[in-house]
């Protein structure tokens, strides 16, 4: 059968709820920022078109809800994913601090073949808040602890004014690629070779 | 079909599920290759052809095998949905499989297109497929690719979607389907709301598009076996987030502006959750409603929200809902002090005041507790937006003892748990208890405390004054604080104190001790104003508290006694109302209150405070009588021995450092003082005051009484009584005792003696310590090591003098050691 390489890379944005996910998904396939506030619930995504060495991709980017009772159905979403970014809020210490239950949350729902060398990508966001000085997690800190989690990329952004933005998806849909090339590929057990399966469903005719 | 072990086969039936998905995934990936030209026996078929058989339709697509293919596969794969046998969890399992597949054959689509095919043909060719679950999937993934190529205006073809859905029947399917829908579609709203048809709508797809939103999350009624039941409730639980994202999604369109919001979206959206009666589904809409839309958009539209509180089933839990309101509420206001005027413009306060007494009036079954703690979010949220405003703090309270009035007193300790956080707030806000003190309402709420919570938080008012150090400083505002403190003053409602710990007991008296010093007052007028007040209240506390009580009252109006004292005696005159003598004439009836406690030893220790600071005064008869006050309760009413001798060395230091008494009256106390210390019970103890007595005839200071001849009788009658002592010993023991006494006595010798007291003379001096010598030779002397060493080190302080010479020394000179 003809190999297709594959074209759909699925990123996934986890991080503590009031973060800037949705934001920062938005400022990035919309070039839109908006300063009100609003939860997201369960997961959502947006697609956007990026070209990498002459080749046309689609970064499906699912944006999910940081509170976790707007998660009932699950994470059934992880699945397949091609690059997770985790966001934190570097004027909230917990935000940063809870970066490692969302890394090892991802690694267990989302089960990858290689978890140890899954791309992550991490995003201090909202860098401009208070020209700074409301900040509390420090860049050297924050770069220690991605350094400690196998060098995992790190940019500080800002939604709001849309900085470094493009560059950390950049680095993020590139980092999706080389997972989604090295996907295997799903052989059935058996070929049905008269093409029809039967149908199994015990439910109604609908 | 259905075992005991349901999970079990559920895993089973999702396995089954998910292998059967990948299988026909794996066929139609191979379909996916794009077809080389526009198709010339592609027929169109109309709406009515829906209902072809799906392999008849193929038949005529000879050519385009891949086509064919990939729509047979993708309805097999699609047909794995149409299982009822999973819960909603592992079914959000095996649509998310079929969703990420259905992603590729989308892209497929888009590409077809591209090439030539015709949207339209492939929008009504894959309503050919055999059963309506896989068949809606299949539309709703061109329906995508519809709307994006602008063939068909995208209100049109959403509008089909959503009638076509309306097929399902199954709630979970029907709503999973939905789901898909709006996902899909999603990003393709905000152009709809901007460029092409209107927000309207957008929204009026995904409010009312949606049929599924009552039947899923009432999800037919609770009817069956309690088992049943609790199955059923997890299941809504885990879907309601399906029903959540539509609101989620409209959030997100721009297009809604809040003229729009406050019209159209927000009274539609209510009028669903108040008619869906359902108490799970109304709380959680509610939630999302506040958690998905922007705050400003509350704010314009608090009316319109509120006003559906009142309507919901009585049993939501209402109070979360507002809590969550406000709170969001106040953390905008805190983001920025450019949005308070808006609180202000739509009167937030007023709203939402209004509003929670029409929940607390409409929830008729609602606990105390629920309705407390919506005050306690009223309260921080007020604390927290218009901190200036007092009267909306006072105006909490106030519906707060409304509600509690004609009640029992709270034993709830859950409610009372609010009480002290609504009591609390205001403290930990303003950090200044005076602000607590003119609320007219807060020491009502604290009445319908129980007794127990009455104290604990009578302590916490007490620890934020301390911790402040706040300063109290008017009469008004002490006697307002004792009555939120009573529950500590005094016993209410006679509780007797017997049940309480009393190490707790002991901290909490000392607390109110504490606090008392906490009162103050430039003005001598307004703080024995102040004294009075407290001197009111502790007397109510029974003697128990007395002790804890009186000595900080005592010594805080010393204080101003002295403070008095310290300015010009002479602008003080009788007219006025705050003298020291009538600060002491109120001390003294205090002081006798301790008497009934009995605590005759206290009493002694704060007449002679008194009577020192009298003394200062220039008030003669006014220490004097201190003093006879002090005699008496010596006389009458210290009985222990070891207390005698401690208040008799007292007696003695206070009266050594008193100077305004004429000689009879001197002579009378001092003649007092000296028969009590030899009346003492021991002999060593007898001997000790004796000759302490001493210095009360000898003041060194310049007009100090000096009469050698006094000082000199004392200790020769410390010595005769030392000499008694010794002898006791040897009767008794059969040795004769330690030689201390003598030493000690020595040593007042000296001191005397380098005072210049004229009676005590080098010889007398010689004689002692000749006399020590032999006691310490002498055959049956009890050795004694520390008085040894005294004795040594007395000797060697002789000879230091001796050694330095000058006018000392030679006085020394005659002494031999």
């Amino acid at each position: 059968m003809p190999s297709r390489r594959r074209t759909l890379l699925k990123v996934i944005i986890l991080g503590d709820s009031g973060v800037g996910k949705t934001s920062l998904m938005n400022q990035y396939v919309n070039k839109k920022f908006s300063n009100q506030y609003k939860a997201t619930i369960g997961a959502d995504f947006l697609t956007k078109e990026v070209q990498f060495e002459d080749r046309l991709f689609t970064l499906q980017i699912w944006d999910t809800a940081g509170q976790e009772r707007f998660q009932s159905l699950g994470v059934a979403f992880y699945r397949g994913a091609d690059c997770c970014v985790l966001v934190y809020d570097v004027n909230v210490m917990k935000s940063f601090d809870n970066l490692n239950n969302w890394r090892e949350e991802f690694l267990i729902q989302a089960s990858p073949s290689d978890p140890e060398n899954f791309p992550f990508v991490v995003l201090g966001n909202k860098v401009d808040v208070d020209g700074g000085n409301s900040r509390v997690v420090s860049e050297k800190k924050a770069r220690a602890w991605c350094a400690s989690k196998g060098n995992i990329p790190y940019f500080e952004t800002s939604a709001k004014e849309g900085v470094n933005v493009e560059e950390a998806f950049q680095c993020i849909a590139k980092n999706a690629l080389k997972t989604g090339e090295e996907e295997e590929i799903y052989l059935p057990d058996t070929i049905d070779v008269g093409g029809g399966s039967q149908q199994r469903s015990s439910g109604c005719e609908c | 079909m259905i075992s005991s072990d349901g999970i079990e086969d559920e895993e089973k039936w999702l396995a089954e599920g998910i292998a059967g998905l990948q299988q026909n995934a794996f066929h139609m990936h191979r379909s996916l290759v794009p077809i080389p030209k526009p198709n010339p026996n592609f027929v169109r078929l109309n709406f009515n052809s829906r209902f072809l058989d799906f392999k008849f339709v193929v038949v005529l697509l000879k050519d385009s095998n891949n086509l064919r293919d990939a729509l047979k596969y993708s309805a097999q794969m699609l047909s794995e949905l149409r299982t009822s046998r999973l819960s909603p969890h592992k079914y959000y399992d095996l649509y998310m499989r079929a969703f990420d597949e259905l992603r590729k054959l989308e892209m497929f689509f888009k590409e077809e297109t591209k090439r030539g095919c015709s949207i339209i043909d492939l929008y009504e060719l894959v309503q050919h497929a055999g059963n309506i679950l896989p068949r809606l999937y299949l539309l709703c993934t061109v329906g995508s690719v519809y709307i994006k190529s602008k063939e068909a205006p995208a209100k049109d073809v959403l509008k089909d979607l959503v009638e076509m859905c309306r097929g399902v029947q199954h709630p979970v399917r029907g709503l999973f389907l939905r789901s898909y829908l709006s996902q899909v579609s999603r990003d393709k709203l905000p152009d709809i709301g901007s460029e092409y048809e209107g927000c309207y709508s957008a929204c009026e797809f995904i409010l009312f598009g949606d049929p599924e939103l009552r039947p899923a999350i009432g999800l037919s009624g609770l009817q069956g076996p309690a088992r049943e039941k609790e199955k059923r409730e997890k299941e809504r639980s885990e879907l309601r987030d399906l029903v959540g994202k539509n609101l989620h999604v409209l959030s997100q369109i721009e297009g809604i502006d809040l003229d729009m919001y406050k019209d159209t979206v927000l009274p539609r959206i209510l009028e669903q959750v108040v008619n869906c009666k359902d108490e799970l589904a109304q709380y959680y809409l509610m939630d999302c409603i506040i958690q998905v839309f922007p705050d400003e958009y509350h704010l314009q539209t608090l009316e319109t929200l509120l006003g559906a509180c009142p309507q919901l089933q009585p049993t939501v839990d209402i109070k979360t809902v507002l809590s969550q309101l406000m709170e969001r509420l106040s953390n905008y206001a805190a983001s920025s002090a450019e949005v308070l005027p808006e609180f202000l413009q739509v009167e937030a306060f007023a709203k939402l005041s209004n509003a929670i007494g029409k929940v607390i009036e409409a929830q008729v079954d609602m606990p105390v507790v629920g309705s407390i703690s919506l005050y306690v979010s009223l309260l921080t949220f007020t604390l927290r937006v218009h901190p200036d405003r007092l009267d909306y703090v006072d105006q909490v309270l106030g519906a707060c003892v409304k509600k509690l009035s004609g009640k029992a007193k709270i034993e709830d300790s859950k409610a009372t748990k609010q009480i002290v956080a609504l009591l609390s707030a205001p403290l930990e806000k303003y950090n200044d208890i005076g602000i607590a003190l003119k609320l007219s309402n807060y020491p009502r709420v604290m009445d319908h405390l129980d007794n127990g919570t009455n104290k604990v938080m009578a302590v916490v008012i007490i620890q934020s004054i301390m911790k402040n150090n706040s300063c109290i400083s008017t009469a008004e505002k002490v006697e307002a604080l004792f009555e939120l403190i009573k529950g500590l003053i005094k016993d209410l409602d006679g509780t007797p104190v017997d049940e309480l710990d009393e190490e707790d007991f002991k901290e909490e008296q000392n607390s109110v001790g504490r606090l008392i010093y906490m009162f103050y007052n430039d003005d001598p007028e307004e703080m024995l104003k102040i004294i009075s007040v407290v001197r009111k209240h502790i007397l109510t506390g029974g003697p128990t508290r007395l002790a804890f009580t009186v000595p900080p009252l005592i010594f805080s109006a010393l204080k101003l006694v002295r403070r008095l004292q310290g300015q010009d005696g002479d602008v003080i005159g009788e007219d006025m109302p705050a003298t020291p003598k009538k600060i002491f004439q109120l001390l003294h009836q205090t002081i006798e209150a301790l008497l009934s406690v009995p605590a005759p030893e206290l009493a002694l220790k704060l007449y002679l405070q008194c009577a020192e600071a009298a003394n200062d005064c220039d008030l003669e008869l006014v220490a004097y009588e201190f003093f006879t006050q002090a005699f008496i309760l010596y006389e009458e009413e210290v009985a222990d021995s070891k207390a005698q001798v401690t208040a008799i060395h007292l007696i003695i230091g206070t009266l050594q450092r008193m100077n305004i008494f004429g000689v009879e009256n001197r002579d009378t106390l001092t003649h007092k003082a000296t028969g009590y210390s030899a009346k003492l019970l021991k002999k060593p103890d007898q001997c000790r005051a004796v000759y302490a007595c001493s210095h009360l005839f000898w003041v060194d200071d310049q007009d100090g009484v000096k009469d050698g001849e006094r000082v000199l009788l004392c200790l020769k009658r410390a010595l005769r009584i030392a000499n008694a002592a010794q002898q006791m010993a040897n009767v008794t023991r059969g040795s004769s005792g330690s030689v201390a006494l003598f030493v000690e006595i020595l040593n007042k010798y000296l001191y005397f003696f380098e005072k210049g007291n004229p009676q005590i003379t080098s010889s007398v001096i010689q004689g002692l310590i000749e006399l020590i010598t032999t006691e310490m030779q002498s055959e049956n002397s009890t050795p004694d090591p520390s008085a040894d060493a005294f004795f040594s080190s007395t000797l060697r302080y002789i000879q230091f003098q001796k050694q330095k010479g000058g006018v000392m020394g030679e006085k020394y000179e005659a002494i031999k050691a």
